[in-house]
């Protein structure tokens, strides 16, 4: 593993069980991602790449391999896989997935929240990324359903940056937003690996996002081939 | 703190389907509370019922008296109507003196047997009580006088102004005598009442003091006073050895009789009740010559539940008498009291399970369609790093907010409703008499009316008493549903029942719950 590798996946492999047998998710998949770098996985719909986001996020556990990430070994025994998916990683998913009883503000202190961050920090420390993203003012207090999709995007960007982590794993993030928006949203994750130095992971069937990204994959049926740039 | 924090915050956000689940809750804490309420009210009133607290607050069945049983008395009777007068007269004539004093106690029962009996451990009060006739000399009972002149104007003038089988004549009183004329049951029901002078005391009963308590009408019309002396003629005895000067120490009157001239406009000056003195048990039993032997043992036992220890007891302590004996109780004066109260308790029972399973239904499929609604905020908070635990204590703390508003609100509901619904639940008036109004339908009217009588217990107090029993079946028709403590801290267990009860559901589904599954839903 690189010295700047964040992210090493070697020979990880998971199968579903379903009524006409086994389908094998991700079929020995190897590759790292650095920091300060977007790495793009394409591929159509039911090849594995959100899966393999799950797996990487300790969201799902794989039958074989080995996955380091900012240094745990996740499927270690000894990994806090609670500590880990509060501290290390953040998501991004395709449909928000934000809080939705809760403002946009509430949305992104609740991580620092379960982290033990203090009140008043949390507030500071979101308030600060919210208008970042250009959600500041008025959209602080609003919730979710008054918010338009970009809006939610940028909120559950901010989420997943409440707590400072090495490693965003976004999955499909503009698959529910207009092309303009989704563009976008695309600016901001490639700034969080280029300017703030993180290492963000995009999964995607949307393959203009190609253009934005240091390294790019295809999955097919669980089968990872590097693109070559 | 931060979990109950997001719980209440989630609770105030979720208003309007938490709001569905507290009314719904409310109605059915409602219903238990106010059944609870009806059950510890019944369970407080039975208890202060079959207890015996103090001598002004002796309970309702805690009372039991050693007397001459009615089966013996009738057997003694059909025995006598069976001789012809003849008969009669030629036994009185051949009886010894062991075989006059034998007739003479007949009807009584020896003290040891009663003091022995008061020795059990569950005996709270005793008492011993003679109640008999006594003639006086130069003292005429204005009662018995006018019933011997009404009987003479009929045409039963062979018997002149005697009593006849009875032994009584116009000079005849009733006395009863006690160990503490305080505790005469007549003064202790509040039928009689001292006006003047003192009652005697243990003390004079223990120095057998000549001492005796009149009435104020009789002391008016024979000029008697505090410190005047009147003459009793002892029993069987004759010459200047059969008297005994008795000290007039106090003055009482009768209640009942009172009231009963007020209402009527004062038109008799007839006084029944002024014919009856109280002395010291042992004056009785002399003026009676029957020393040893009482009409009953009175005794005030620690609670209902006490009756069959004390019937065992004394059946060991009567054993070969042939029931000669019985213990007499107010057993069935509690039962008409407490049988509607406890009726009512038990159907306050019942309604409460039946509540109270209903508000576990409610908060069970309330939970499952709240969890159910919420199955995605569950998978991204464990996505975004919460521990079973922290999502666990956010749901627990937001069932306990709804859980607690619907109690507080049905505490309140039921402090305006508890009433209402005990009155609905208690059964209607009792048509069950009390032994006592039993007695006083059934029993023989006149001067010997109550030792007649083995329906009327002596604590229920002689002829004027209907007062005093009224108003104890008053009190208890009554249930008197009030907001106890006790009824605050069930509230805190329901709560605390039902809020556990709530976690049950959302408890295996965070559990269960894989994030990955709910997320990748769309």
């Amino acid at each position: 593993m690189a010295e700047q590798d964040i992210l090493n996946v070697k020979d990880v492999s998971k199968t579903f069980q379903v009524k006409s047998g086994s389908v094998k998710a991700i079929d020995d998949v190897s590759f790292t991602a650095d920091k300060g770098q977007v790495t793009t996985i394409v591929g159509p719909s039911g090849s594995g790449k959100t899966t393999l986001l799950y797996v990487i996020g300790s969201l799902e556990k794989p039958e074989t391999g080995e996955i380091m990430v900012a240094g745990h070994d996740i499927l270690s025994q000894s990994t806090d896989l609670v500590k880990y998916r509060r501290e290390n990683v953040g998501f991004v998913f395709q449909f928000f997935n934000l809080i939705p009883t809760l403002t946009a503000l509430e949305n992104v202190m609740l991580p620092m929240d379960l982290a033990g961050v203090g009140a008043h920090e949390q507030k500071r420390r979101a308030t600060e990324m919210l208008e970042k993203m250009g959600v500041g003012g008025r959209l602080l207090k609003a919730r979710p359903n008054k918010m338009s999709g970009g809006e939610n995007q940028r909120v559950a960007i901010s989420r997943a940056l409440a707590n400072d982590p090495d490693v965003i794993l976004a999955d499909e993030p503009t698959g529910n937003l207009d092309t303009a928006t989704g563009r976008n949203v695309i600016e901001i994750l490639s700034a969080l690996a280029h300017e703030a130095g993180k290492c963000v992971l995009m999964v995607t069937h949307d393959e203009s996002i190609l253009d934005v990204s240091d390294r790019a994959f295809h999955m097919t049926d669980g089968d990872l081939k590097e693109i070559p740039a | 703190m931060r979990a109950f924090h997001r719980g209440f915050r989630s609770f105030r956000r979720n208003y309007a389907r938490n709001l569905i689940v507290v009314v719904l809750l409310f109605v059915c804490l409602t219903f238990s509370m106010s059944m609870l309420a009806v059950k510890l009210a019944a369970d407080s009133q039975v208890d202060a019922i079959k207890t015996y607290t103090s001598p002004s607050s002796p309970g309702v069945g805690t009372y039991g008296e050693i007397n001459v049983s009615s089966t013996y008395q009738m057997q003694q009777f059909q025995q006598e109507r069976q001789k012809s007068a003849a008969q009669r007269q030629a036994e009185a004539r051949s009886l010894t003196d062991t075989q006059e004093f034998a007739n003479r106690v007949q009807d009584l029962v020896p003290e040891k047997m009663t003091d022995q009996f008061s020795q059990n451990g569950d005996i709270e009060t005793y008492d011993k009580v003679l109640e008999t006739n006594i003639t006086m000399n130069d003292l005429t009972n204005t009662n018995l006088q006018q019933l011997f002149q009404l009987r003479q104007n009929r045409g039963n003038s062979q018997e002149g102004n005697s009593g006849g089988a009875l032994g009584m004549n116009q000079n005849t009183f009733y006395f009863a005598g006690n160990t503490n004329g305080a505790s005469a049951s007549d003064f202790t029901t509040g039928a009689k009442k001292m006006v003047t002078g003192q009652m005697f005391t243990y003390q004079d009963y223990v120095n057998a003091n000549p001492v005796v308590v009149i009435e104020k009408n009789f002391a008016d019309q024979n000029n008697l006073q505090v410190g005047s002396t009147v003459e009793g003629v002892i029993s069987g005895q004759s010459g200047s050895g059969s008297l005994m000067e008795l000290k007039v120490i106090g003055i009482y009157e009768t209640v009942q009789t009172q009231q009963s001239q007020n209402s009527s406009g004062g038109l008799s000056s007839f006084n029944p009740a002024g014919n009856e003195f109280y002395a010291p048990l042992s004056v009785v039993q002399k003026l009676n010559a029957t020393p040893g032997y009482v009409q009953l043992g009175s005794y005030y036992f620690g609670s209902v539940d006490d009756t069959g220890t004390l019937k065992v007891a004394f059946k060991k302590d009567s054993a070969g008498t042939a029931n000669k004996y019985q213990f007499a109780t107010d057993y069935s004066d509690y039962q008409a009291i407490a049988d509607p109260l406890l009726k009512a308790k038990n159907t306050s029972l019942i309604g409460l399970a039946g509540a109270l399973g209903a508000c576990a239904l409610i908060i069970l499929l309330a939970m499952i369609i709240i969890i159910s609604g919420r199955t995605r905020e569950l998978g991204v908070l464990k996505a975004i790093g919460s521990t079973d635990s922290q999502v666990i204590a956010q749901y627990a703390f937001e069932i306990l907010c709804i859980c607690l508003v619907a109690i507080i609100l049905a505490m309140g509901a039921t402090a305006l409703i508890g009433q209402s619904l005990g009155n609905w639940i208690l059964p209607k008036a009792n048509t069950s008499t009390t032994s006592s109004q039993q007695a006083q339908s059934s029993g023989p009217a006149g001067i010997a009316g109550r030792f007649m009588s083995n329906n009327n217990l002596y604590k229920e107090g002689g002829r004027f008493t209907a007062a005093f029993n009224g108003q104890q079946q008053q009190k208890a028709a009554k249930l008197n549903v009030v907001y106890r403590g006790s009824l605050f801290l069930y509230g805190i267990l329901i709560l605390i029942g039902l809020s556990l009860f709530g976690m049950a559901i959302p408890l295996i589904w965070i559990i269960r719950l894989r994030p990955a599954r709910v997320l990748s839903m769309e």
